[in-house]
């Protein structure tokens, strides 16, 4: 039993408790987990953001005059996210986590202070490796998939930045090396998917990168081959190249979640879909709009027929939600559904002051196409 | 991969778990039933979310070629072809589903842009445009109750929120250019309508479905009407204790219902709302900063008290 983060079968129970909400006896799971505590979704998602909040006021407080306070302020927050977790067990709570995040990144950015010569924190500098570095260590010790994910895709970005990266490019003749990376690492964290995992954190940092990956490796290339091609227009095998790179992972991704009946895969291979949708419209020449309409539908129709494919299930495979708890996804919908909606309202009439109910407003580009 | 199969076995074998739970869970655990709804959600909204950006556009742009009516008739008729699969699906006595209830939203927002547009351009209402979303929000809630669908009582409650005035975001309840206070009453007005019309359905239909949509609206207004209050003196007076009430109240609400979002929003709006109340009466970065940082510290702890009272319902 360690004092400094749950063993694995603590965290596997920790787990079981979460899965199985109410069904199990709170006093059942707090003697198999080890005494260590967790919470649930939300609010671990406000208290990670008390948690780097506080640390920067923190750092506000002790002023932004002297180097030195980052590294008092970074200390002061990770000891901090130590002591919660060693004295009062937390794990996976949210508040230890961004005390922790927040705490490396300023210990990270104390490092870089002294580096010389110094070249800021501009994409492919030594600095900013330092910086995604820090993030990974510290997802690492608090065994959070958002954080070291985001340090790997950091890390992919900050790659295809680089003045090495850009000379393959060249040598090859199209902005591929970045992309080829990050589909290299997703296809990797896919096949290590395959492994059975002790603790279910190691399992999720794979999942997330499987699917996340695919669409910033690739969001990443389009934005880079927009100037590329301005440069050398006619840049076909590139283009070529990411098409059939998308094809196949895409392929695997579908086939690897089929079989192994997880969401991340799958995830991923919708990522692939969207990021093709993209490509092949610099192939196919059609109006801004007439492509979202089409790719809009062809979503929608897709959408359909697989709902009502699934409404009974087929091979264990069904349409229908697995749980009636309200989890953050449902919150998300609701307020995606408002998002929507407010889109479609109409623009004001200029010039109003007086606010009286009866009068309300709100932009819109729906009604005036003017986004 | 990792699975829980061993432990999962454990418990029903000690009888903690009894046997429908266990089963339940085992399945799921071993991919036996694996629901794709979220995925299904995802490219739902997607594909929802690219028609009405595209068909944007083609209003903006295509308007000259097309022409205003044809326009406005092309749209009700899409309007009209989207709601088809909720129709059908009412007629043979189905409960909606996730890719019925999207259409339905679909068609929803397709008639809400073709009366936007229609208003816009033929200017129906006159002065009175305003008026319109409160039309929309009527019809979009009778779409809702006859669907029986969450998704389209959203976009009502942000139609019934853009007659009153108030936006969908936090920002647009603070808009610093307009009336703060005036803003914040138009919050809580809107807030307490939602609440009033939650109670009623509530009353007339126990089994509603609409109960979650209503409690998120309801909360979120009132707590931006109520920090908007927070903002200007003499308003202050009533909005900290309204706040905290209310803040009591999401707790409150949180704890007996067991969920999570409404304790996350009673701790998290009342550190916003006493942050922007306090601090611009404090003189000096380094103690309005420090004060700022004992409310998160307080929040966090309250929050993660709370958090250790509550109980999930089971799955």
């Amino acid at each position: 039993m360690s004092r400094w983060r749950p063993s694995p079968d603590e965290e596997r129970w920790l787990e079981v408790a979460s899965e199985l909400g109410a069904a199990i006896p709170r006093a059942a799971v707090i003697e198999r987990t080890g005494g260590w505590r967790s919470t649930g979704p939300l609010a671990r998602i406000a208290l990670f953001c008390l948690g780097f909040v506080a640390t920067a006021l923190l750092f506000g407080i002790l002023g932004f005059g002297n180097e030195t306070t980052l590294l008092v302020a970074g200390l002061v927050a990770v000891l901090a996210a130590e002591w919660l977790t060693v004295a009062k067990r937390l794990h996976a709570s949210g508040i230890e986590e961004g005390l922790c995040v927040a705490g490396f990144l300023l210990i990270g950015a104390w490092i870089t202070t002294l580096i010389a010569p110094r070249s800021g924190y501009a994409v492919g500098t030594v600095e900013t490796l330092v910086l995604i570095v820090a993030a990974g260590a510290a997802g690492l010790r608090r065994l959070n998939p958002l954080v070291t994910t985001c340090a790997v895709l950091a890390f992919v970005y900050w790659a295809g930045s680089t003045a090495a990266a850009h000379a393959i490019d060249q040598m090859i003749g199209g902005v591929v090396t970045a992309v080829t990376a990050g589909f290299a690492l997703a296809a990797l964290a896919l096949a290590l998917g395959a492994t059975e995992y002790r603790r279910p954190s190691h399992d999720r940092m794979l999942d997330w990168l499987v699917a996340t990956l695919p669409v910033v490796a690739y969001a990443q290339h389009a934005t880079a081959d927009a100037y590329a091609v301005l440069r050398s227009p006619g840049d076909g095998m590139s283009r070529l190249a990411t098409a059939v790179l998308l094809l196949t992972l895409g392929a695997a991704m579908l086939f690897t979640g089929l079989r192994r009946r997880r969401h991340a895969p799958l995830l991923g291979f919708m990522g692939c879909v969207a990021c093709l949708a993209v490509e092949l419209r610099h192939v196919i020449t059609l109006a801004t709009e007439t492509w979202l309409i089409l790719y809009g539908l062809a979503a929608l129709i897709v959408g359909v027929a697989l709902d009502r494919y699934l409404r009974q299930p087929r091979n264990g495979l069904t349409s229908v939600a697995p749980t009636h708890r309200e989890g953050p996804l449902d919150v998300l919908q609701t307020a995606g559904a408002a998002v929507l909606a407010q889109r479609t309202a109409p623009e004001p009439l200029p010039a109003e002051s007086a606010v009286t109910p009866g009068e309300g407003r709100f932009g819109g580009g729906g009604a005036t196409g003017s986004y | 991969m990792h699975t829980l199969e061993p432990e999962l076995r454990a418990l029903h074998a000690e009888g903690v778990i009894d046997d429908a739970t266990a089963s339940r869970a085992l399945a799921r655990d071993r991919g036996e039933v694996f629901s794709l709804h979220q995925e299904l959600r995802a490219t739902m909204y997607a594909g929802v979310l690219l028609v009405m950006a595209g068909l944007g556009l083609v209003l903006g742009r295509n308007l000259e070629r097309i022409g205003p009516l044809a326009i406005v008739l092309v749209i009700a008729l899409a309007a009209a072809a989207c709601g088809v699969p909720a129709l059908r699906a009412k007629r043979a006595g189905r409960v909606l589903t996730v890719a019925g209830d999207y259409l339905l939203l679909l068609a929803v927002l397709l008639a809400s842009t073709d009366l936007a547009y229609a208003e816009r351009q033929f200017t129906l209402l006159g002065p009175l445009w305003s008026w319109h979303l409160l039309l929309l929000a009527v019809v979009h809630a009778a779409i809702a109750y006859t669907f029986a669908s969450p998704l389209v009582l959203a976009a009502s409650l942000t139609s019934l929120a853009g007659w009153f005035g108030v936006g969908g975001m936090l920002g647009d309840a603070l808009h610093l250019s307009y009336s703060t206070p005036m803003l914040g009453a138009r919050a809580l007005a809107c807030a307490t309508a939602i609440a009033a019309w939650r109670y009623v359905d509530h009353r007339a239909r126990p089994d509603t479905p609409f109960s979650n949509v209503f409690d998120h609206y309801a909360a979120n207004l009132a707590f931006w009407g109520a920090i908007a209050w927070c903002l200007e003196w003499p308003w202050l007076a009533t909005g900290l204790p309204l706040l905290a009430a209310l803040a009591y109240a999401s707790v409150r609400r949180g704890l007996d219902t067991g969920r999570e979002a409404f304790l996350v929003y009673g701790i998290v709006y009342a550190a916003i709302g006493t942050s922007a109340a306090i601090v611009p009466r404090l003189h000096g970065m380094t103690v309005s900063l420090g004060f700022v940082l004992i409310v998160v510290c307080a929040a966090a702890v309250t929050l993660w008290q709370l958090r250790r009272r509550l109980r999930e319902p089971s799955p």
